[in-house]
């Protein structure tokens, strides 16, 4: 740790106490404002328009991929001459190994550079310290540290396109020999660069776990017990332990690729006497905590959203929080069960899928914990509640497709099957994202200042809704009947080939989708400068973020709140306003449920 | 609640712009439905099914189907009836609760007890699916490379030349003894030819990188993973007919295309193939062992660095 690092950390800590005279950040701001700031809501920001790029990026790679899908071998309209050579033949259509970088990219560019970056890097720095009551974050430095290792991580990861054989192709999944073997992969740089931006976008998040870690257990506000605290905070919370935890054994996976791709090791090449599983376990008891990582904070951010517009507490907030306790447990148990048929025991397979079974129960008790916090709420539609409302709905498919998966001899047939592609997109796009829309518009108010259009916000909402559940609803018959996922031609298989129209529609819904982001960004964008000013508490929340009003100085509060209650008074019966902010103090004759 | 949603309807009590989206939302299902259904026999249901392991399979997927079809009724319909009722109405405030732990209680245990059931009754077939294959199982060596397929018969002896994983390079692509007079005599093809109603044995190998075995109306995937036989893989087939054989690892440039051809035939047809195969392969070892006819070299060369497009 730097000395600068310990005089942040020092710094913040002194703020917390009350001493609000220190003034970096301060002043008219230049462009190191932009490039070095260690405020936590600015890096929320720096994360929010980095992933917002590489969301549109890896989006657009997806669009290439469904009109290949659609129209195996027809050249791209317009774009198709655009792109690299790498990816097209000079018709401008795709080219299998072209399909295969775009596979690659697509899914580790959606889960490394924007799930995780929205929900972690934006909603973690932004809302931490803001609902705790602290100033900022432990180690304000090492936040800063931590965007700036992402932003190298980004640049790493997309200079792979550039060198010499060009990005990898070998799936998010990398899997052993085929990544560690440059005669089998072909692309020996671009896989090593993949690896590297892995490992730093590793480093990324451990600095920001540490920090969101430290900052809850030690920064919270006077009455902000570990049980006040508002569901987004214990979600982050519980997602940066499982980070610590989990993103190690990625990093040290992937520096084994490294060295066996240009040193001559031979860790997971058989004929030197490595183990192809061994990068399955390391990669998958990293990447089974990750799809948790990438859905807790989504639940936790939803579970607020639900509370506030339906204008009522949490339904069992003690259960959602062990519920999400017991998920980080099991999530380190379950790896296995993406290797039913891989070649691993057959018994540990077995034993895989009762584990696996049993981490459907917490997001059950979830599901039914959401039902029961809209039941016999006021229920108040805006843009926000939308899309939280659907994550529930999208969330509840793809945990009931994931039971399929979770069933041994079902996964012998479903395995590898665009079943699977559906399944993790009901999750990652139905749920991640959909939460992520939702939070972003839920607190663009507190980060901007400025409400959002509401219009093209509904527009945003509707085609989304749509055009998501028509890109992916179909993929669990295209699944079921067969068709592989990362190939870049079903029509090259004869029973894939009456498949075709599903896959077209696919293609269509994929592209209305495309769409739908637009407006989205159009609406950030323009909103952010332009948007009318928004009050301090625009949704009648009862959390400390919604105490400070825009804009926020560094150092948050004025003066340190103090908490007296649970995250989520609502509608507490005779009161005057129907919500009860965390720093105010119940009337004496008012009673408030425990929870 | 047909009923209350169609009353809410008609007292106007749901926004216009929620209907209108429903239909919408209803049309285009409907359409895009009838849209594929009109060009295709198959597109909603599971391929045909010609393995009797398969159709154990297929009764799981039916039971899980069912279940999570009525779950799904269940919660989104509760769900959207929630939504509808509980909407803001002006005087109506919303019920102050901050849970119930009873509830709790029940939606814990209950989604327990049905997902241990589910796993216990999965497992169970999935370890009778895998108890060893009979004596009297046909075993076929294949073998998966960058970007291919070859299998490995039995030759003349009844018996497949013994091989070792660690000998498989690519002037060996088996791993056979050249030494053992059982390697000449073995069959190897680029069909995969499997007689039906008897037992069939596959040895997994792969070459260079991770392939898999996936054959979707056998309801079977396995890997091939390098360094290793996969030999607890086998199946029975209950149909005759062509199908392909599919790689479903994504495994380099070439995988999409990763196929082979599977011919399922009666008993007799199989064995007047393989005797014939047989006999040709006897026949060659006739000559002098040092000079393998060119056929048989020409099927033994390490395979062409793969399809390109």
């Amino acid at each position: 740790m730097s000395a600068t690092l310990t005089h942040d950390g020092v710094a913040a800590v002194e703020v917390h106490g009350g001493d609000h005279h220190n003034d970096h950040g301060h002043g008219k701001p230049g462009i190191m404002h932009y490039l070095w700031n260690t405020d936590h809501k600015m890096i929320a920001l720096q994360f929010l328009w980095s992933a917002t790029f590489f969301l549109l990026f890896g989006g657009a790679m997806a669009l290439a991929m469904r009109w290949q899908l659609a129209f195996p071998g027809h050249p791209i309209p317009v774009i198709g001459h655009l792109l690299p050579h790498g990816v097209v033949n000079d018709e401008g259509a795709i080219i299998p190994s072209g399909y295969n970088v775009l596979v690659t990219m697509h899914g580790t560019i959606l889960v490394f550079f924007v799930a995780m970056p929205l929900l972690i890097g934006v909603f973690g720095n932004f809302l931490i310290p803001l609902k705790i009551g602290a100033g900022d974050m432990a180690f304000p430095a090492l936040n800063e540290l931590s965007y700036w290792l992402f932003a190298l991580s980004g640049v790493i990861m997309l200079s792979s396109f550039w060198v010499p054989g060009g990005a990898p192709g070998t799936g998010w999944t990398a899997y052993a020999p085929l990544s560690s073997v440059a005669a089998y992969n072909q692309t020996p740089m671009g896989q090593t660069l993949w690896c590297a931006a892995l490992f730093v976008n590793g480093l990324s998040s451990i600095t920001g776990a540490v920090n969101y870690i430290t900052t809850v257990i030690t920064m919270r506000a006077p009455g902000m017990t570990m049980f006040r605290l508002p569901l987004p905070v214990w979600a982050i919370f519980l997602t940066a332990i499982l980070l610590i935890l989990a993103i190690p054994v990625l990093s040290a996976a992937a520096a084994l690729i490294i060295f066996d791709l240009n040193f001559g090791t031979t860790f997971y090449r058989p004929s030197g006497y490595g183990q192809p599983l061994l990068w399955q376990h390391l990669f998958w008891f990293f990447g089974h905590p990750e799809v948790y990582i990438l859905i807790l904070p989504a639940m936790g951010l939803t579970s607020e959203i639900l509370a506030v517009f339906s204008r009522k507490p949490v339904f069992g907030y003690k259960a959602m929080v062990w519920a999400m306790i017991a998920i980080g447990f099991l999530g380190f148990v379950v790896w296995g069960h993406h290797m039913y048929v891989s070649g691993m025991n057959l018994t540990l397979s077995a034993a895989f899928s009762v584990s696996t079974m049993v981490i459907a129960v917490p997001s059950a008790i979830k599901t039914f914990n959401w039902m029961g916090t809209i039941w016999r709420g006021s229920i108040h539609y805006t843009v926000p509640m939308a899309f939280s409302v659907a994550f529930v709905s999208m969330f509840v498919i793809g945990g009931l497709s994931g039971i399929f998966m979770a069933s041994t001899p079902v996964d012998l047939f479903v395995h590898h099957t665009y079943f699977i592609v559906a399944h993790f997109h009901y999750v990652l796009f139905g749920g991640s994202m959909f939460a992520i829309f939702a939070a972003i518009y839920f607190w663009f108010p507190k980060m901007s200042g400025r409400m959002f259009n509401n219009t093209l916000g509904w527009i945003h909402f509707w085609m989304t809704f749509v055009f998501f559940n028509l890109t992916f609803f179909p993929m669990h018959n295209l699944g079921l009947g067969g068709m592989m996922r990362r190939i870049a031609d079903p029509t090259v298989y004869d029973c894939l080939k009456q498949l075709q129209p599903l896959n077209v529609v696919c293609t269509i819904g994929a592209m209305g989708l495309g769409l739908a982001t637009l407006p989205f960004v159009w609406n950030i964008v323009w909103s952010m400068r332009n948007g009318p000013k928004a009050p301090a508490n625009p949704w009648n929340s009862t959390t400390l973020e919604w105490t400070v009003s825009h804009p926020i100085p560094h150092g948050n509060f004025a003066v340190t709140p103090t908490v007296y209650h649970g995250p989520y008074e609502y509608s507490v019966p005779g009161l005057v306003k129907d919500y009860l902010p965390q720093n105010e103090k119940a009337p004496a004759h008012i009673t408030l449920e425990a929870h | 609640m047909i009923m209350t949603f169609l009353r809410a309807i008609l007292n106007k009590r749901i926004p216009s712009r929620l209907l209108t989206g429903l239909i919408f939302l209803s049309s285009l299902l409907i359409a895009g439905g009838s849209f594929a259904e009109e060009r295709n026999g198959n597109v909603y249901g599971l391929p045909p099914c010609v393995t009797t392991t398969g159709m154990q399979i297929d009764a799981v997927i039916k039971i899980i189907f069912w279940l999570t079809l009525v779950v799904f009724i269940l919660t989104q319909g509760t769900y959207i009836y929630y939504l509808i009722a509980y909407r803001r109405r002006p005087g109506v405030p919303a019920h102050y609760s901050h849970g119930n732990n009873t509830l709790e209680i029940i939606w814990t245990t209950a989604p327990t007890l049905v997902f241990l059931a589910l796993a216990i009754y999965g497992d169970r077939l999935w370890e009778d699916i895998h108890r060893p294959a009979p004596e009297s199982a046909l075993t076929i060596d294949v073998s998966s490379y960058q970007f291919g397929w070859q299998f490995r018969y039995p030759g003349i002896s009844g018996q497949l030349a013994p091989m070792d994983v660690r000998k498989i390079n690519p002037q060996n692509p088996f791993g056979t003894d050249p030494s053992n007079p059982k390697t000449a005599q073995d069959v190897i093809t680029t069909d995969l030819v499997i007689p039906v109603g008897r037992p069939v044995h596959v040895l997994l190998h792969a070459r260079d990188v991770i392939h898999s075995f996936y054959v979707p109306e056998f309801r079977l995937y396995q890997d091939c993973v390098p360094g290793r036989t996969i030999g607890w893989v086998w199946f029975q087939a209950t149909q005759t007919g062509d199908f392909q054989l599919a790689c479903n690892q994504l495994c380099g440039t070439g995988h999409y295309n990763m196929k082979a051809p599977i011919k399922i035939v009666s008993e007799g047809e199989f064995q007047k193939w393989l005797t014939t195969r047989q006999q040709k392969n006897a026949g060659t070892l006739s000559a002098p062992t040092s000079a393998p006819s060119p056929a048989k070299a020409a099927t033994l060369t390490a395979p062409t660095p793969g399809n390109t497009l």
